[in-house]
């Protein structure tokens, strides 16, 4: 745990202040237990907002429910905190009614992979312009560390109290299958990287998918701990072509080992785009996009 | 001499039984009658399945279809003969002449037609064969034989078969030369007197247009005029179309449709749209509105403006999926988890699907909650001549915006006001930075589970629907038929309240003083109108098309009153002969206390 530091600098704090933005932590205290890997999650997404100079009413903090969910609320631009496992589809309407927005959803594996696991390949396939923070601690935190859809095999939990009967999902994998125009992995426990990933996830234009892995430190002393993912994560090799898809998933089958970094990544046109292709097809006037005005709102009538 | 003319024709899937009403009921409207039309059609999509192109032709716009048609057109005996009995005395029943040799024993409509009704058999598929060298314009020669015996003029025949055919020259032509050939051979066959269409009546405002549609068009039509800027949604009978002309004709306008991959990621687009101040809906029936329960309580709880059009059909589970019902009322009302108010309308008529799908976004956007227009297959598929206003009834913008409110930091999102609405803010506005959550919370949105505030934001959120109650230029409840004091009052929803009127005004005819009311505004209820109307009432009858009679627990919930209830599941309209004879029961003037008198 000692490699955490915050990634918000006083310079940066400074920097805000000058640009006339606020500060894109909000005042309420993350609820998390102490410790836990989400804490470095918040500091490098507020500071790739700024970095990225998105004005904090220009971004909306799409979530779920579970401990991870509750990021919106430490986060200082407008939120939606929904429901378990709809983060994706609330969002893709968000962006749908307004694409001068900067949508990020964030959610754990549960949210993501298990109740809201139909949702993801459709996300991705449409190339929704939204980034996908997905918080892996292998485990429910909120309800108090049951299995989950990324609990390792033979993993003891209050509902699989002799072990876990299931193999995990391979969410990197599937992701890449599903389509996905970018594809990467970062670590809680390398915030420097983690901040660098979701910087470029969310200068990305499409649907960019980062899984973060993040150990829970309250209720998985056993597997997915700072130490243990300390000795396990590795980079992906440098010469590895983000744009072969197929080297990706090669990469990504490697579970035992994760590979930090950028999987994938290709440009093509995002939901929006193809909505905007039928409203030419169909003679209509494309609305003027006003920066983060309710986009359609021109069109009315 | 006022009109009042239905016709029937029955077929099988392949015989164009359903296309031929089509441009029956179309030239009809275009030659400027009422029209209401109602179409049954078999629940498998290939097949022989039976099918009714049902419509009642009027000077006056009617409420219902009758029971018996005034013409029966059979282009299928094995499917019509059940429903001879359905054609009315001295009505004409049109059917193939054809050789009877290789049908079963009574299987040739000649030995059904009955003895007061007028047997028109014909030559149809020769003559289709003679004029278009294929069987297949059946439908059509007997299109031109119906404008030739009643001399309608067959202008407005070939407009609406021209419309039908617009983009297939072939069928076109063809269908022109089926349609002489019926029309030449009703010049040589007995006219009928009993059955005379009069001129059409106009009742066009200037500047008002008039068109035949059926209610999800209608809803459409009232989306559209009011601004809809994003749709959502996934298939499913009868709401379906709705989505599918939503999709040609919002990308016209500049809109956005998307086809999601269920109904819960349909309603959590509209949420999420509604959240950037966006007029957003999506549309459902049944098994999708269970699907959508738990984000429709996140919308009430978090206050998002989100419309949901929803029509019924048999259930439950996959239920009857071609049938109709009015068995989703308790969903609608009460569904999900939670003390989770809404709003609910549910219009009666195809007119009132315009207006009620236009204004559930006002009430959406006024009340800052999820409105659902509650129809059912009946009113979907239902066709009625409707005058649309010159000016969209609807206004464009109902938010209250927080101004300099959400300068006043903190911005309270869920601040309590004197009429529980708080100013909203959306994504883009400086300052009104907040965040929406299922969880509850105090007036900044907070999470916060204190007794005092979930008492508060509960109020707040049951409260403000009252103004519903009284939104502008709105119709919540109607009463008809007799004024003061009524023997029978009968009570109504949606799509039924047809009949009842119908029934209402038949009775009076017979003598019994007699009134009905629909009620179309379901939740919030509006208790102070209907009690009104009970109070004047000696006896009241409720007639819907569900097992239990769902309104009438929502009415007994909110009045405490004897009702009388008809609910009855046949999967069709209720019979307004059923109604009738209800109200003379209740009445005492039923068959038995005739017979006793
Ligand atoms: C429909 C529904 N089912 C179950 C729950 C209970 N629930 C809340 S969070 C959660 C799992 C959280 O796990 P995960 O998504 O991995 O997030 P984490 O807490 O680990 O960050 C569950 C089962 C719920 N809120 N809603
Ligand atoms: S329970 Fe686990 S995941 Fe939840 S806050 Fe605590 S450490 Fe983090
Ligand atoms: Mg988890």
């Amino acid at each position: 745990m000692g490699d955490i530091k915050p990634v918000y600098l006083e310079e940066k704090l400074k920097e805000i202040e000058e640009s006339g933005r606020l500060d894109y932590r909000s005042k309420t205290l993350p609820t998390w237990c102490p410790g836990c890997g989400y804490f470095s999650i918040v500091e490098a997404v507020a500071a790739s907002l700024c970095e990225l100079n998105v004005p904090n009413e220009n971004a909306v903090v799409v979530s779920g429910i579970g401990c991870s969910s509750r990021f919106p609320f430490f986060v200082n631009t407008y939120g939606m905190h929904t429901l378990h496992g709809r983060a994706l589809p609330v969002a893709t309407g968000v962006k749908t009614a307004n694409d001068a927005l900067t949508v990020v959803v964030v959610g754990g594996d549960g949210d993501g992979f298990a109740i809201g696991g139909g949702h993801v390949p459709h996300a991705a396939r449409r190339n929704v312009d939204i980034t996908y923070l997905l918080f892996d601690n292998g485990i429910y935190g909120l309800t108090k560390g049951q299995t989950s859809p990324t609990s390792a095999i033979g993993f003891r939990t209050p509902t699989s109290p002799y072990e876990n009967p299931d193999r995990p999902l391979n969410p990197l994998l599937m992701v890449l299958s599903y389509g996905a125009s970018w594809v990467g992995q970062a670590y809680a426990g390398r915030p420097d990287h983690l901040h660098k990933m979701i910087t470029q996830a969310m200068a990305h234009r499409g649907f960019s998918y980062l899984h973060i892995l993040s150990p829970c430190v309250t209720f998985d002393k056993t597997h997915r701990t700072y130490s243990n993912l300390g000795m396990q994560v590795r980079d992906l090799p440098a010469d590895h072509e983000p744009t072969d898809r197929a080297a990706a998933m090669r990469e990504a089958m490697d579970d035992a080992l994760p590979a930090l970094g950028l999987y994938f990544r290709e440009e093509r046109p995002t939901l929006g785009d193809a909505l905007d292709g039928l409203v030419e097809k169909a003679g209509g006037e494309l609305p003027g996009k006003p920066a983060a005005k309710p986009a359609r709102k021109a069109a009315r009538r | 001499m006022a009109t009042d003319i239905q016709i029937s024709i029955i077929g099988s899937a392949g015989d164009g039984t359903i296309a031929a009403g089509d441009i029956l009921r179309n030239a009809f409207a275009g030659m400027g009658y009422k029209v209401i039309s109602f179409d049954v059609y078999p629940p498998e999509i290939r097949g022989f399945g039976k099918c009714i192109a049902r419509m009642r032709i009027t000077t006056e716009q009617a409420y219902s279809l009758k029971h018996k048609s005034d013409v029966m057109v059979s282009l299928d005996d094995s499917h019509a003969i059940p429903h001879a009995g359905e054609l009315r005395d001295c009505g004409a029943m049109i059917y193939e002449q054809g050789s009877i040799v290789r049908l079963p024993e009574g299987g040739h409509m000649s030995a059904h037609v009955g003895p007061g009704q007028l047997p028109y058999p014909l030559p149809i598929r020769e003559l289709s064969e003679k004029s278009t060298g294929a069987n297949r314009s059946r439908n059509i020669v007997v299109l031109g034989f119906i404008a030739g015996l009643f001399n309608l003029p067959a202008e407005g025949f070939r407009k609406a078969i021209g419309k039908k055919f617009r983009s297939k020259a072939a069928a076109a032509e063809a269908s022109e030369a089926a349609f002489k050939a019926g029309l030449d051979y009703a010049a040589k066959t007995f006219k009928l007197d009993d059955v005379v269409f009069g001129p059409p009546v106009s009742s066009v405002v200037a500047g008002s247009t008039v068109e035949m549609i059926n209610g999800n068009a209608a809803i459409v039509r009232g989306a559209l005029d009011a601004g809809i800027d994003t749709f959502f949604g996934y298939p499913i009978t009868p709401a379906t179309s709705i989505m599918e002309r939503l999709a040609s004709e919002m990308p016209k306008r500049g809109g956005r449709l998307l086809q999601t991959e269920d109904e819960i990621s349909a309603i959590s687009a509209v949420v999420g749209a509604g959240f950037t101040g966006a007029r957003a809906a999506t549309s459902t029936s049944g098994p999708g509105l269970s699907l959508m329960a738990e984000m429709l309580g996140m919308g009430v709880i978090g206050e998002v403006p989100s419309v949901v059009f929803v029509s019924q059909r048999g259930g439950p589970s996959t239920g009857m999926p071609t049938k109709t019902e009015q068995s989703d009322l308790h969903m609608a009302v009460y569904g999900g988890h939670g003390d989770a108010p809404r709003i609910v309308i549910a219009p009666t008529n195809v007119d009132g699907c315009y207006r009620c799908g236009g204004k559930a976004f006002e009430m959406a956007e006024a009340y800052q909650t999820p409105v659902i227009v509650l129809i059912d297959l009946y009113l979907s598929n239902r066709y009625e001549t409707v005058v649309f206003p010159a000016r969209p009834p609807f206004e464009a913008d109902m938010n209250r915006k927080p101004g300099k409110q959400a300068a006043a930091a903190p911005y309270k999102r869920y601040a309590l006001t004197a009429d529980h609405v708080s100013p909203r803010s959306v994504p883009g506005e400086k300052g009104g930075m907040h965040v929406v959550t299922g969880l509850e919370h105090n007036e900044l949105g907070r999470p916060n589970d204190s007794a005092e505030l979930h008492t508060a934001m509960s109020r707040k959120r049951h409260e403000k629907l009252k103004a519903a109650l009284r939104h502008p230029d709105f119709t919540h409840f109607k009463r008809f038929g007799d004024e003061g004091p009524v023997d029978v009052g009968l009570v109504a929803w949606g799509s039924t309240f047809g009949e009842c009127l119908e029934a209402m005004l038949k009775a009076r005819g017979e003598g019994i003083r007699c009134a009905a009311m629909k009620v179309v505004m379901l939740s919030p209820f509006p208790t102070h109108g209907v009690s009104a109307f009970l109070a004047d009432c000696k006896e009241v009858l409720v007639p819907e098309l569900n097992y239990e009679g769902q309104f009438a627990n929502l009415l007994q919930a909110n009045v405490a009153r004897q009702v009388t209830r008809l609910a009855r599941v046949p999967g069709e309209p209720m019979k307004v002969e059923e109604i009738l004879e209800e109200i003379r029961r209740l009445a005492g003037r039923g068959k038995s206390a005739q017979k006793a008198a």
